[in-house]
């Protein structure tokens, strides 16, 4: 790949003059923070999207990818970050679609069973165990990735590009995605393996390409490099992998959940559950993703209705009150920002007062909005917080991923709530606004906030939490101290290997 | 999008709409020249004219603003047209029958029009909340309920033998809103609905609910907005606004009864007018007064060309079509070009 | 009984175009389309049948006719909401809107009539006699003697099933559908799988339109599709586009629409049968809304 640009509509640079190379058989780990540009320039290449300007060549022969299938005749193959899969689709019907016409009779008619006793052999020589006959959406993550593998071996790609395939995975997970990885290696195919991190880098690769803000940086042997010049050469300054966290000790209880449960018929149930989280403490949440975080945080917000038990803030409680009356104890950054923290195509205004309008400050005349004190009051959030914008009329969905988290941060921080309920506030960012929202919520843990911060990022959990709670199948299977605690340890409770609750 | 990039969007819409608008006249092989000629001279050519298309616009008004309303607020009213007949149909009765004086009866008059009109909104906007029915199929098919209800009624138990068409009697002569040539005051009462209107979208809380429900029901629901109650009102006031629509078009039109078929398309054309304006309340305002423009001059058109007068429903559509698309292709190509000129400027400088 | 069959007659009558128009929805549906344009397509059909089987005397002719303005309608359609990304909502309203405009203006300034046209010279689609089954005495009645179209929609019903959950196109419509961006990343380009659903949509409405204007009554009046579409669309809604299931609620509608028309010559004043397949629906929206209900808790 030679002098790649790509420029987002409308004017988002995401990669500049990038050269890139890869040689037959290896496995190369291209690492950056979030929004280097890693996973564009692999996109670029497996034909997803084009680029603004810049080639491609393979074997020494220029080609233009205007689509994916393109790329997938030269044998590349993308496993996105975001699995492509169709959720109500079976595993086998994932795995076919759009390479489906070789398995149709007349007239387009599938050979539905030619097609499972294919895929069936398939999975069953790369000696995955999986059930083809299962509906996406009822599998696991680990599992749904390793559809994500058999589909691109269905299409025999030569190259197998893996965008950050451990960020959904446990410990013991990666281990086995390492050995299956290498299995492949073996087999003669080459691997393209995007991470930020490090460790796992080092691990795996032959060769290291680090990109920083769009721009390529280096690429080196693995052999010639350790992890700090590594970190170095990613953020382009020193990186301090611990946060500086002062002592402090709990207060009284702030959040009370007493014994709660919540039943669905479409999900797994919630419970019963039974915690604290303490005055000026941060409880960390860990566990698989679908264990019963989904329904925690509804419960907790108000927006899923508990079967039974009961839940306070500084003792009042909260359990059957409006989600409106209920915002007045409980401040909430939802993960995901585009559905729930945010209205994308609202002004940023707009966006900073929702919550804030309820408040009797606000108003002028009891149903009127003082909108004088509500552009005051975005004005001092934006600085406070360093939002980037143009103005506090500019859309929400014009700035940055960072700064639309700044944004959603800004508006659940100033609520003045006792307590802080925190899903995922730094996926997907990059380290900056990853350390500015560590920051803050450090800082509201000082001011005595009880937090709750659930995070699938193990390091940000060892991190920022003064105790660590993992939950699995919706039930809560252990307590643990984090400093007195390893990841694989921690890995071992979310697969429910350990249990000591 | 800035209001003054929105207005854009929709003189440019109009341009290309009454371009291609040009070219189906010139396939019809009438002139298009004589076309426009007529358009203009029977909508704003004479005092009489300018009566005319402030006549049309009064309705359109209110109900352009009463799909802008719901839409903005994120419910899905499509039944003005059913709306705006329940308030006609009430006005008329009341109309005929009410004993009291006319500065008594004319505001009862009208706040019976609105709220029959919320009523029959109402009644969506309940199936919605009680039994999670969709308001978009049932404020539909309460249009359909809703026409064939007043024909019954204008049929059977109301009908005015005298008249050639199935009919109501006439209202009193005291309640009429409109002076001897035919100027419909109601037009104050909607400019000034549409001023209130305003005043609550752009200042009031639940204004400011209703457009952050509408943008993202979710975000507002978790963010503390009273979901339910927004709804429900923003149905309501929808509704009221169309029935008002069509009891200020009993007191200030031209037939001071209800008849069948009466106000035509004044119920979709608000539609199309919420469409055209984005749910903006000054922007539907303005594209009110060129529609009823166009409908008072599609008639004269009709007189001086031969031109069928529905050939305005045609142009109207076109219009819409037109205004969304550049809308739409605006965004979309926009900010793709801003990405190929930036493309340029940096390759050139590395 | 001789009631009994008439009203099972009539209703098949009046099933056939709701069900043509829900099985050409299926396929938007399924492929994420909201279609919302089918009212407007239906109504061109009837009119350009109308058009085609009036000049060349031909009702093939007006078949044709009706399917080609119908699929015209929504290329347009299609061309404005899946390339261009204009609110599907908005521009299938307007597309409507069109239709209802188009028609009312093109029946003035072509027959110079409003309200309706009816002639002699409008050839009809002709009906089918099934030959064994026709001569058994009831049986052959309710059975046999529709128009070609009708049985042709019954078996569009199974064709429609196959395609969609058999065939290759039938997967990659459900997959454009459900994850647009994974079906993309397959090599799949979900704008042509959308913009042949929108298509086919328009093919099986303008057999619906034709039907209505050539199949069950030989004339073309004012808005004549008369909520029929916003039915079709109902039904797909309800019953997330089965076409199994599209036929049998259709021929419930079909039955509160006959039942509508018998009751005409009752003491019932016409106004209040005319409302009975709208009120059906709102029914059916009601049962099926609870359910839902039930089911999400």
């Amino acid at each position: 790949m030679r002098g790649i640009y790509k420029i987002y509509p409308p004017e988002v640079l995401a990669l500049e003059n990038v050269d890139w190379s890869l040689k037959k058989g290896e496995v190369h780990s291209i690492v950056g923070e979030n929004g280097a540009g890693k996973s564009t320039l692999m996109k670029i290449l497996s034909g997803l999207i084009k680029p603004s300007s810049g080639k491609i060549f393979i074997k020494d022969c220029h080609v233009i990818f205007s689509a994916p299938y393109q790329a997938m005749k030269m044998g590349i193959g993308m496993v996105h970050q975001e699995f492509m899969l169709i959720p109500s689709f079976k595993v086998y019907e994932n795995v076919i679609l759009g390479s489906e016409k070789d398995l149709s009779k007349f007239g387009g008619l599938l050979d539905k069973r030619k097609a499972k006793s294919i895929i069936k052999s398939l999975s069953e020589a790369y000696g995955f165990e999986i059930d083809i006959n299962a509906a996406a959406s009822d599998i696991s993550v680990a599992a749904q990735q390793k559809v994500e593998i058999l589909k691109q071996m269905f299409r025999k790609v030569e190259i197998v590009i893996m965008d950050e395939p451990t960020a959904v995975l446990t410990p013991q997970e990666i281990e086995e995605l390492f050995g299956r990885l290498r299995k492949l290696k073996e087999m003669g195919k080459t691997i393209v393996f995007i991470s930020h991190k490090l460790d796992e880098v080092l691990e795996i690769s032959d060769r290291i390409t680090v990109m920083r803000k769009g721009k390529k940086v280096d690429t080196i042997l693995n052999k010639d490099i350790t992890k700090n010049v590594l970190a170095n050469m990613m953020v382009g300054r020193d990186v301090i992998f611990r946060v500086n966290k002062p002592f402090k000790t709990p207060g009284k209880a702030v959040l009370e959940v007493d014994n709660i449960t919540v039943n669905s018929i479409k999900r797994k149930t919630l419970g019963p559950v039974r915690f604290n989280v303490y005055e000026g403490e941060i409880l960390g949440l860990a566990g698989i993703e679908g264990n019963g975080q989904f329904e925690l945080v509804e419960a907790l917000i108000g927006a899923m209705a508990l079967s039974s038990g009961k839940i306070s803030v500084k003792g009042i409680d909260v359990t059957n009150i409006a989600i409106r009356d209920r915002r007045k104890y409980i401040g909430f950054v939802s993960e995901d920002r585009k559905y729930t923290g945010l209205a994308l195509k609202g002004s940023i205004k707009e966006n900073l007062i929702m919550t804030h309008h309820i408040k009797n400050e606000m108003h002028n005349l009891p149903f009127t909005i003082n909108w004088n004190k509500g552009e005051i009051f975005a004005q001092r959030l934006i600085k406070d917080f360093s939002i980037v914008c143009r103005s506090i009329s500019e859309q929400c969905i014009s700035l940055s991923g960072g700064n639309q988290q700044k944004v959603v941060v800004a508006r659940e921080f100033t609520l003045n709530t006792p307590f802080l309920l925190l899903d995922q506030p730094a996926r997907g960012l990059d380290v900056g606004t990853i350390e500015f929202i560590h920051k803050k919520i450090l800082d509201m843990r000082e001011h005595g906030i009880a937090i709750l911060l659930i995070s699938a990022d193990l390091d940000e959990l060892f991190n920022l939490s003064d105790r660590l709670m993992v939950m699995r199948e919706g039930k809560i299977t252990g307590i643990l101290d984090p400093s007195e605690t390893t990841k694989e340890d921690l890995g071992a409770y979310m697969l429910g290997v350990k249990e000591n609750v | 999008m800035s209001r003054f990039r929105k207005f854009i969007v929709g003189i440019l819409g109009l341009i290309v709409g009454l371009i291609l608008s040009i070219l189906i006249v010139k396939m019809q092989g009438k002139s298009p020249l004589e076309v426009y000629k007529a358009l203009f001279g029977y909508s704003l050519g004479s005092l009489l004219s300018i009566i005319s298309t402030l006549n049309a616009a009064t309705p359109l008004i209110l109900t352009g603003l009463s799909a802008a309303m719901a839409w903005d607020a994120g419910a899905i009213n499509l039944g003005q047209p059913g709306q705006f007949l329940i308030g006609a149909i009430t006005a008329a009765l009341l109309g005929i029958y009410l004993p009291f004086p006319v500065w008594i009866s004319i505001p009862l008059i009208l706040i019976g029009a609105a709220a029959a009109g919320a009523l029959w909104s109402g009644l969506a906007a309940f199936f919605r909340q009680k039994y999670n029915m969709d308001e978009f199929v049932s404020t539909l098919m309460l249009n359909f309920i809703a026409e064939y209800f007043t024909t019954y009624l204008v049929t059977y138990p109301f009908l005015d033998p005298k008249a050639y068409v199935a009919s109501t009697t006439a209202i009193r002569k005291a309640f009429t809103l409109a002076t001897p040539d035919q100027f419909n005051k109601g037009i104050y009462l909607a400019v000034l609905v549409a001023i209130f209107t305003w005043w609550i979208v752009k200042r009031w809380g639940i204004g400011y609910e209703w457009h952050m429900i509408g943008l993202n029901q979710r975000f507002a629901a978790v963010g503390g907005c009273k979901t339910e109650r927004d709804y429900s009102l923003a149905m309501l006031y929808s509704g009221a606004l169309s029935g008002l629509a069509g009891g200020i078009l009993i007191l200030g039109g031209t037939q001071h009864r209800f008849m069948k078929g009466i106000g035509g398309n004044f119920g979709w054309d608000g539609v199309m007018l919420a469409m055209i304006a984005n749910n903006d309340v000054i922007m539907t305002v303005i594209f009110a007064f060129f529609f009823g423009a166009l409908k008072a001059g599609g008639i004269g058109m009709e007189f001086d060309t031969s031109v069928p007068s529905e050939f305005i429903l045609v142009i109207e559509a076109i219009i819409v079509i037109s205004v969304v698309a550049t809308r739409a292709t605006i965004d979309l190509y926009g900010g793709k070009l801003k990405a190929l000129v930036k493309t340029r400027r940096v390759v050139k400088n590395s | 009984m001789n009631f009994f069959a008439v009203l099972l007659k009539e209703s098949i009558n009046s099933a056939t175009p709701i069900l043509l128009a829900a099985l050409g929805g299926a396929f938007t549906y399924y492929a994420n389309v909201f279609n919302i344009a089918m009212e407007g397509m239906m109504l061109t059909g009837a009119y350009f049948g109308v058009i085609g089987s009036y000049f060349f005397g031909s009702w093939a002719i007006g078949l044709l006719f009706a399917i080609i303005s119908s699929i015209i309608l929504s290329t347009l359609f299609s061309f404005f909401a899946v390339y261009l990304h204009s609110d599907e909502f908005v521009t299938g309203i307007a597309i409507n809107m069109l239709a209802l405009g188009g028609t009312t203006y093109l029946l003035r300034s072509t027959f110079h009539v409003k309200g309706a046209f009816i002639s002699s010279k409008i050839i009809s689609i002709p009906s089918w006699k099934i030959p064994f089954l026709d001569h058994i005495p009831l049986l052959g009645k309710v059975i046999s003697g529709y128009s070609a179209i009708v049985y042709i929609g019954f078996l569009l019903a199974i064709i429609v099933d196959i395609v969609i959950f058999h065939t290759s196109f039938g997967l990659r419509l459900r997959a454009t559908g459900e994850e647009e961006v994974a079906t993309r990343s397959l090599g799949i380009n979900p704008l042509t799988v959308k913009f042949i659903s929108a298509v086919l949509s328009g093919l099986f409405c303008g057999i619906a339109g034709a039907f209505l204007s050539l199949g069950y009554i030989n004339l073309f009046s004012e808005n004549m599709s008369n909520g029929r579409g916003w039915i079709s669309l109902t039904i797909i809604i309800l019953v997330k586009a089965r076409p199994l299931g599209i036929l049998l609620l259709s021929l419930l509608f079909g039955f509160f629409g006959a039942l509508g028309v018998m009751l005409q010559n009752s003491s019932i004043p016409p106004q209040f049968t005319s409302m009975a397949p709208y009120i059906a629906t709102l029914f059916a929206l009601y049962v099926y809304s609870k359910q839902k209900r039930k089911g999400s808790l």
